[in-house]
């Protein structure tokens, strides 16, 4: 990996107790990262330490071999899109767009409305320029967001939350719409989420993020298959947890924890038994909740008539994460 | 950032002192030197004294009494009721406000005056010998600040009742509680931080006010009027005992007023949906509302006519009758062409300027460093530029005269009193409570990410400042600007203990014409402050 985006041991210590880092990040030209964690557990710090919004209390943030960790964010040349866009609502779109192109030389004016025009072209929004902020869809703000956070050039792109605006229905579409734009400028990318199928579908990478602290870093199949702890197999997908005499049968050989996921456990002969409690219905598939003799719960995904609620049953696993 | 942090720590610390000296330092002088054994006795036995405070107080609270008994219920018609006219009559209705303290009340005497138009006509009509009445002593100056303070009630109120959910009334009615029920156990409790602010700020004013007791006081005096009067008789050390009893009374009225104030609830629960206006339905009640409407617009409307009338009404050419018999333009004529009489105009017009410049610079200064940066002095920063408001302006009128009457550079004292200097620094002190709240209130609305979007976009501070904070702040900063500005150009309190002959204002202008029985000219004067503040208070309030 070339290390475009170099992050080394960046640091944050907001009170005694309370500190993000140090976390150790390299990103290649062009990638698109997502860092994924809940709530609170640092991961918009890290985006504000990379944009210079905030100062790190340690450690270094370099682009293309040049350490950029005492750069103000005016001078940094990273661009931003923020969680509500934060668009200027005295400025027009077009206004709003080419608010970084402002003063890099004479004449230019004529060269700014271009970049205007393309970045607003680029997404999907060509001729809107004279258009007010507020007359625009919460899908078009944030695309005019993205545009003018694209018309500079900047080195790199960074995005918080890009999506958490927006209702379910327009999500999907806008996060493929979003993925295709970015790929297509071939900007390296690092964008926030707390979702992890966001974090799936829009990062090629995906960095997941725990109490200020960096749990794992990888493409979306490691993670899901090849998690390195408890946190990580239970943030990232739906996984069933099980230990001691439930994890034996479920053919664990030592004393560890076994992660299985839903679709990896399937009702069969023999195995862990165990009484279906409930049945919910997906469309092509259902989950069943199963209790074992412990009365411990689990899920199980299958055919929607696999079994019935109430019935003993015997599940068995076609995968397992141990740990 | 440590670096950055340290610097807008220090830049906070120079700007609170610097307000403390202005706000702070005089009272505190003030303070000390009324500890005056002589003056403290002469105070505490003088019947006259007494009487001059316990008159303060009871003006303030009948003043207060009286403003809310007319603002609420108009503020509720116009709220919930709807009948032709209603938006028009909603706008004037605040119409007072356009009226400097000293221009209302000059309107008042020629309008209510013994030789005001009702009088006269009164007079006329029933033959009589003298005129019916004379305008003097507490109920003139009650009517005065009913007719200039309900529209704090009606202001807040309204406001107030905007923020009112209508779901929240829906659901007191779908609980089972009648009309009156709600009104008591709903909107009243809601309103209550609405009505105690429109009482604290109708019971400051009224405290502080001077030119209605000036005018139309007579023999009775309230405690501004008697500071001046002791400090124009020379006798200083018993004024300062006097300034510091009325800054003491106004002081305590704040903190019981604000004991009931409570927490803004409606603030906590978010905007919701105002209800609608209703139509009035029977026609007779509308027609009554109505009539009743225009009727007291006529009312409001009457002192401003007046002034208009009187200001075109050439020197002596209006005596006994009940209409003017000559108008024309004489007046305005003479107050553009006189050197003397375009001085006062131009002394106005710069003081209020620049005192209003400075006001909004500091108070940008202080949102910046209480908002944005969060220094650790940002709570004394806030309660220096919310001071002023908090005490009476003669309190700050004699205290700046006896701060700076004196050449001690070592405890920052200057001689400024009869320069150029202190009557724009005695506005800047009152103008800065209301730049400051309006700048700090549009600061907290700020996203902070807007200007974080700027710098990311590679802008630099000035650009940021001046392209979009100033654009986003623009609503709070010109309303704050505008009031201040109205503020210092029609001034009494401040002015007529600190001016000079140079640096006289236009009030005082208007008063000493007033004395020479150049009522044309008073009256032209108020009218050039009037329309001033007017377009000034419209722009200020242009979103």
């Amino acid at each position: 990996m070339s290390g475009f985006l170099q992050i080394q041991a960046i640091e944050k210590r907001w009170r005694a107790g309370v500190t993000v880092g140090p976390i150790s990040l390299d990103i290649a030209q062009g990638e698109i990262l997502a860092l994924l964690g809940p709530s609170g557990s640092g991961k918009t710090t890290m985006l504000r330490l990379l944009a210079g919004f905030e100062t790190a209390d340690g450690g270094r943030v370099a682009v293309a071999g040049e350490d950029v960790t005492a750069v103000p964010p005016a001078q940094r040349r990273f661009g931003m899109v923020f969680q509500h866009y934060a668009l200027f609502p005295h400025l027009d779109v077009g206004e709003n767009v080419g608010f970084g192109l402002h003063g890099k030389g004479k004449g230019d004016e004529g060269r700014a409305k271009q970049k205007i025009s393309a970045a607003l072209t680029l997404v999907d929004l060509a001729g809107y320029e004279k258009r007010k902020v507020h007359e625009l869809s919460g899908g078009q703000q944030q695309r005019v967001a993205l545009a003018r956070a694209l018309a500079p050039e900047p080195r790199v792109l960074m995005l918080d939350e890009p999506l958490s605006n927006l209702d379910p229905a327009l999500r999907e579409r806008t996060r493929h719409e979003l993925r295709e734009v970015i790929k297509r400028v071939g900007i390296t990318t690092v964008f926030v989420t707390h979702e992890q199928e966001e974090a799936f579908d829009l990062g090629d990478r995906i960095a997941v993020i725990n109490q200020g602290r960096l749990e794992q870093v990888g493409a979306p199949d490691e993670l899901y298959e090849h998690p390195v702890n408890l946190f990580v197999a239970t943030f990232v997908g739906r996984a069933n947890v099980f230990r001691g005499k439930a994890a034996r049968a479920l053919g664990a050989n030592g004393t560890g924890v076994l992660v299985v996921r839903p679709e990896r456990l399937r009702f069969a002969g023999a195995g862990l038994p165990g009484v279906v409690r409930e049945r919910r219905y997906i469309g092509a598939a259902a989950f069943f909740v199963v209790e074992d003799d412990e009365h411990e719960r689990f899920e199980v995904l299958a055919e929607p008539d696999a079994a019935k609620v109430g019935e003993r049953v015997y599940v068995e696993a076609t995968r397992v994460i141990a740990l | 950032m440590t670096v950055r942090l340290r610097r807008s720590e220090i830049t906070a610390a120079a700007l609170m002192l610097l307000l403390a000296w202005l706000v702070i330092y005089p009272i505190l002088i003030v303070g000390s030197e009324a500890a005056h054994p002589m003056a403290l006795r002469e105070f505490l036995t003088r019947p006259g004294e007494w009487a001059a405070l316990w008159a303060s107080v009871w003006i303030s609270l009948l003043s207060v009494i009286l403003a809310a008994a007319i603002g609420i219920p108009l503020a509720f018609l116009f709220e919930w009721f709807d009948f032709p006219g209603r938006k028009t009559l909603g706008a004037l209705i605040a119409l007072p406000v356009v009226l400097p303290p000293l221009v209302g009340v000059i309107a008042f005497l020629f309008l209510y005056g013994e030789s005001g138009f009702v009088a006269r006509a009164i007079q006329a009509l029933l033959h009589l010998q003298n005129a019916p009445w004379r305008l003097q002593g507490p109920a003139a100056i009650l009517l005065v600040h009913a007719y200039s303070m309900y529209v704090y009630f009606y202001l807040f109120t309204r406001a107030g009742l905007a923020k009112l959910d209508v779901s929240m009334l829906e659901a007191a009615q779908a609980l089972g509680a009648s009309t009156w029920a709600t009104v008591r156990r709903v909107i009243i409790p809601l309103l209550r931080p609405s009505l105690v602010g429109a009482a604290m700020l109708t019971f400051m004013t009224a405290l502080g006010s001077f030119s209605a007791p000036y005018i139309f006081g007579g023999g009775f005096r309230v405690m501004t009027t008697q500071i001046v009067a002791t400090k124009l008789n020379g006798d200083l050390p018993l004024a300062m005992v006097e300034t510091v009893a009325l800054a003491l009374v106004a002081v305590v009225g704040l903190i019981i007023l604000r004991r009931t104030e409570g927490d803004d609830i409606l603030v906590a629960l978010g905007k919701g949906i105002a209800p609608r206006p209703r139509p009035i339905q029977r026609a007779g009640v509308r027609r009554l509302a109505t009539i009743a409407g225009w009727a007291l617009a006529v009312l409001l409307l009457l002192p401003h006519l007046t002034l208009l009338l009187v200001s075109l009404v050439p020197y002596g050419a209006w005596t006994t009758e009940i209409l003017p018999p000559v108008i024309n333009l004489d007046n305005y004529r003479r107050l553009f062409s006189e050197p003397e009489r375009l001085r006062p105009m131009w002394n106005s017009l710069w003081m209020a300027s620049v005192s209003t410049a400075v006001a909004v610079a500091l108070a940008l200064a202080g949102g910046w460093l209480v908002v944005r940066r969060r220094v650790a002095l940002r709570r004394a920063i806030e309660a220096l530029l919310a001071l002023p408001w908090a005490l009476p302006g003669t309190v700050f009128a004699i205290a700046l005269a006896i701060t700076f009457s004196v050449h001690a550079p070592l405890q920052l004292r200057f001689v400024l009193v009869g320069t150029a200097v202190i009557l724009p620094l005695a506005y800047l002190v009152r103008a800065l409570p209301l730049t400051g709240r309006g700048i700090l209130a549009a600061y907290r609305q700020l996203d902070p990410s807007l200007e974080e979007a700027a710098a990311s976009l590679g802008a630099g501070r000035w650009r940021t400042l001046t392209r979009v904070t100033l654009p986003q702040l623009k609503p709070g900063l010109a309303a704050g600007a505008s009031l201040a500005f109205v503020a210092g150009l029609g001034d009494i309190v401040a002015s007529i203990v600190l001016y000079t002959y140079e640096t006289r204002p236009v009030s005082i202008e208007i008063l000493s014409s007033l004395r020479l029985a150049e009522t044309g000219v008073a009256a032209a004067f108020g009218v050039v402050l009037m329309l001033v503040s007017a377009v000034v208070l419209g722009v200020g309030a242009r979103r």
